[in-house]
């Protein structure tokens, strides 16, 4: 069935059935993958995927229903299924499909240009890659252990019954790289990494050259003893700290109690030079919409301004609990999933020196530059982390040796409270969450 | 369903520009999953996931095409796609489809799609309640999850194939605090099996109970100390630090591009004699056992290390053309948006000779890693990490006190010769494994073993 026609006859069936007020939140997308081994492309896929979710108040509560096939037995099943929901539902909170706003900002997510780009020039850009990478004149350099470049052109539609009608595109390309170095028993891995919406911008040597450079620095790298060190997290880093954390600042982790930043609006929660930012507008930015997941206008703010928490994010139902207006951040995980509520492109305001000098102002210390087991070594509820963790010495601020084999701990609130400074490097790499380099303060370190 | 003349029509339009095997998998599933938050049903939700993949190659060389349109249309039209993009100059000719039959190991008793909600949220409920007996948790979140998983394999080799794979399982969080400092406890038991699950596999309030205390008795820890110590790890989820450590490495995915610390090494000595391991996906109805795997492969019992010796890899059909070897019922894929490949089953370190209270008792001071959170490896350099939901300080070889925040990191290869005891009660627990072929039920096992010294991280 014709997309439209089928959103409209979900949508007339469900109020037919007695549903007061309903949404239908749809996705569809084309995407593009390959993965390249030994100069030979031996993966290969492409997709259009869609599917939808209906949603709607009966009898005072939110049922939820989701389906990827287009047919008469769908509609029925997500009617169905609404219903069966929401009358099992025991949430008091209330709810309700948003009626629009009247002004929403627009956003240019989409780049025409690269949906044009024909399938066999990206299979020459993901084979220049691997070539780049394994000819790169250094024979340390034994394998291209993961070459990938993908893209993703999409739509978003959220229709309701009182006539609301929103949909934004966007398209998106990403690459990247991994190469292994091996001397004598030594390994290490590099990985290099490109995205965007600008296909000319991506440069397969860069990439390459990057991973390579990595890789060859980390063979050599070994465990520092155990300690309590001054240290610096870099900018590929600390994205992947903060958005591990970013859920505690979410009014609906607050107000269930899964967030200790509950009820301390208004409190300084952070040292003075911390100012978070929650930008939907941002250009290019990966996670730019003009509208929320729930169809509320998206706003600028700040989360955190010079160390003072000013808001947390909300959506419909945990800003009228607490009294006030959404801050246009609900979010779904996909079409299918529950409203819950998340920021956009997150990212801390840049300071105004480079790391070279952040380094020198340390003097002797550690650079971490990537961290690993976030999903299994950070608890977002107690703010603790414990982590795998590499990177490098500095000593008397200049860059020393690579350091492997360490674990970095430490609570991201208190985390907060200790930033000395921030570099002036902010960059988005392939994330929506995006970071300077970060003077953290000290931390303990488990090595030798 | 999938049709077998059109699986057939599909096939051939695959292999219509050449190649030498072609696939279609098609996917029918059902989901419900119920939310509970501090004792009120928060969210009742189910869905449909419907769709199927056409699988083309020459060589080592793949092209996989998905769609949601699984009309007979839908379904020529992402061959026609996937043949378009192979260009080969070779060709066969697809055998004709023939239905496999094979006895089903997983029975199934209540489908969870007959029953009420109603009844599922009873048994939520039955969790919930456990909660109110511990003043500091102060937040807890039950969730009740289903799935009905059809799927239907056809190949170019003639193979016409089918599978129902009934998940259920139940995830409980419990939260301690104590005002300034959240804890928390999770216990998630499942396995491929309907209602009937209830019955015998998960006691709703055996597993809150667990949840809740171990959440309370982590608030009132301190923290981890760090540095290289011995370490004593329990059965159970315990095992995820085999699945992290090694599995991954044993997984073609990674062993036939090299990329694998364990690619040649087939035969040699890898771990310590007492170490046997296995990935099973034969056992019926454990979580992450299947009758055929995502490629229609019968799925085996396959033994990965026997005292110490590196005896089998995990190999899907691609990975084997690469290794030239067979297939072991080892290619899994979350669902029809991803090709399958090679992934953990039931992995696990068979039961051995040690007894668990001689392994503390002779331990000196050290770790005892009661419950194991997740993990995370890079298979390349054999690197680890993962975190302890519940540790205890070992002084002298007794158990002193909980820490809270321990994380353990190394390389597989280094630990699994540092294993020096391995005990007598090997027992499962359930995880989701995520790889490149999406995410997929997975259980994890062992019984208490000890390595002799190890990397802990501390907080």
């Amino acid at each position: 069935m014709e997309k439209n026609v089928f959103i409209e006859k979900i949508l007339k069936a469900a109020l037919d059935a007695g549903i007061e007020a309903a949404e239908v939140y749809a996705s569809s997308n084309d995407s593009f993958r390959a993965m390249s081994h030994n100069g030979e492309v031996d993966s290969y896929s492409v997709a259009s995927r869609s599917g939808l979710s209906l949603r709607g108040l009966y009898k005072g509560k939110m049922g939820y229903a989701a389906t990827e096939a287009n047919d008469e037995e769908a509609v029925e099943q997500l009617v169905k299924g609404v219903m069966e929901s929401a009358e099992l539902v025991e949430d008091d909170a209330v709810q309700e499909i948003y009626r629009g706003d009247e002004k929403y900002p627009e956003i240019d997510n989409y780049a025409p240009a690269l949906d044009r780009v024909s399938e066999s020039d990206k299979l020459k850009l993901l084979l220049e890659m691997e070539e780049k990478a394994l000819h790169c004149g250094d024979e340390r350099i034994k394998q291209v252990n993961y070459n990938m470049l993908s893209t993703v052109s999409g739509s978003t539609s959220l229709v309701n019954t009182y006539g609301l009608r929103l949909n934004q595109r966007d398209n998106m390309i990403a690459a990247y790289v991994s190469v292994v170095a091996k001397e004598g028993e030594r390994v290490a891995t590099g990985s290099g990494f490109g995205f965007g919406r600008d296909f000319s911008a991506l440069s397969a040597e860069k990439m390459a050259a990057e991973a390579v450079e990595e890789a060859l620095f980390y063979l050599n790298a070994a465990p520092v003893p155990s300690g309590v060190y001054r240290v610096i997290v870099d900018r590929r880093c600390m994205p992947d700290l903060l958005s591990t954390f970013a859920g505690v600042f979410s009014a609906d982790a607050a107000q269930k109690g899964m967030s200790l930043l509950a009820g301390r609006e208004g409190e300084t929660i952070a040292a003075e030079c911390v100012t978070l930012m929650d930008d939907p507008h941002m250009k290019d930015g990966l996670a730019s919409s003009g509208f929320d997941a729930e169809g509320v206008a998206t706003q600028v703010k700040a989360v955190i301004e010079n160390g003072r928490l000013t808001t947390l994010l909300h959506n419909l139902k945990t800003a009228r609990k607490a009294g006030i207006k959404s801050t246009g951040n609900a979010s779904r995980g996909g079409y299918s999933s529950p409203i819950g509520v998340s920021p956009s492109n997150f990212y801390f305001k840049p300071g105004s020196k480079t790391l070279g000098e952040l380094m020198t102002d340390m003097g002797n210390g550690l650079v971490i530059t990537d961290v690993s087991g976030l999903h299994a070594g950070a608890n977002p509820v107690s703010g603790d982390f414990s982590l795998l963790a590499k990177g490098y010495t500095v000593e008397n601020g200049q860059k020393g040796r690579a350091v492997e084999q360490i674990t970095v701990a430490g609570n991201f609130y208190t985390m907060l409270k200790n930033i000395r400074a921030f570099g002036s490097d902010l960059e988005f790499v392939g994330s929506p969450v995006g970071s300077p380099s970060v003077d953290v303060g000290e931390m303990t370190i488990a090595g030798k | 369903m999938l049709d077998k003349r059109i699986a057939q029509e599909a096939i051939d339009c695959a292999l219509s520009t050449g190649g030498d095997f072609a696939e279609i998998f098609y996917e029918d599933r059902l989901n419900n999953r119920v939310s509970m938050v501090s004792g009120k049903v928060e969210s009742v939700n189910s869905g449909r996931l419907h769709g199927a993949g056409v699988r083309v190659y020459l060589g080592f060389r793949g092209i996989y095409v998905y769609t949601n349109d699984t009309t007979r249309e839908g379904l020529i039209a992402c061959a026609l796609r996937a043949a378009g993009a192979l260009h080969a100059d070779e060709r066969i000719n697809a055998q004709p489809l023939k239905a496999t039959e094979y006895v089903n190991r997983n029975p199934i008793l209540v489908m969870p799609s007959a029953v009420k909600t109603a009844r599922k949220i009873e048994k939520m409920r039955a969790a919930q309640a456990v909660m109110g007996n511990y003043a500091e948790i102060v937040q807890n979140s039950i969730n009740y999850s289903d799935s009905e998983q059809r799927v239907w394999i056809a190949n170019s080799d003639g193979l016409y194939t089918s599978d129902t794979r009934v998940y259920t399982r139940m995830f409980i969080t419990a939260i301690a605090s104590n005002g300034t400092e959240n804890q928390t406890g999770t216990e998630g038991p499942g396995a491929l099996q309907g209602f009937e699950i209830f019955d015998s596999r998960i006691d709703p309030e055996a597993a809150a109970k667990k949840a809740a205390e171990r959440a309370v008795t982590m608030l009132h820890a301190p923290a981890c100390p760090a540095g290289v110590m011995p370490v004593c790890i329990d059965n159970g989820f315990g095992g995820v630090i085999f699945h992290e450590a090694c599995g991954h490495s044993l997984e073609a995915t990674s062993v036939a591009t090299g990329a694998s610390e364990f690619t040649g090494k087939l035969g040699q000595q890898i771990a310590a004699t007492c170490v046997t391991a296995l990935d099973d996906g034969t056992i019926p109805n454990e979580w992450g056992s299947e009758n055929v795997d995502d490629e229609g492969t019968p799925t085996t019992k396959l033994v990965l290390i026997e005292n110490g010796i590196l005896k089998n890899y995990m190999i899907d059909r691609l990975n084997g053309r690469r290794m030239r070897m067979p297939v072991t019922g080892s290619a899994r894929r979350q669902d029809y948006s991803f090709a399958p490949t090679s992934r953990m089953r039931n992995t696990y370190i068979a039961s051995g000779n040690d007894d668990d209270a001689e392994m503390i008792a002779t331990m000196g001071d050290g770790l005892y890693a009661k419950s194991m959170g997740g993990g995370s490896v890079n298979p390349a350099t054999g690197e680890f990490n993962f975190a302890v939901q519940e540790a205890y300080i070992v002084k002298d070889g007794k158990i002193d006190h909980p820490v809270r925040g321990a994380s353990l990191i190394g390389r597989g290869s280094e630990l699994l010769t540092r294993i020096d005891r391995v005990g007598k009660n090997m027992k499962m627990a359930q995880g989701m494994c995520g790889s490149l072929s999406g995410s997929v039920p997975t259980n994890v096992g062992q019984p208490m073993i000890r390595v002799s010294s190890i990397t802990v991280g501390g907080c």
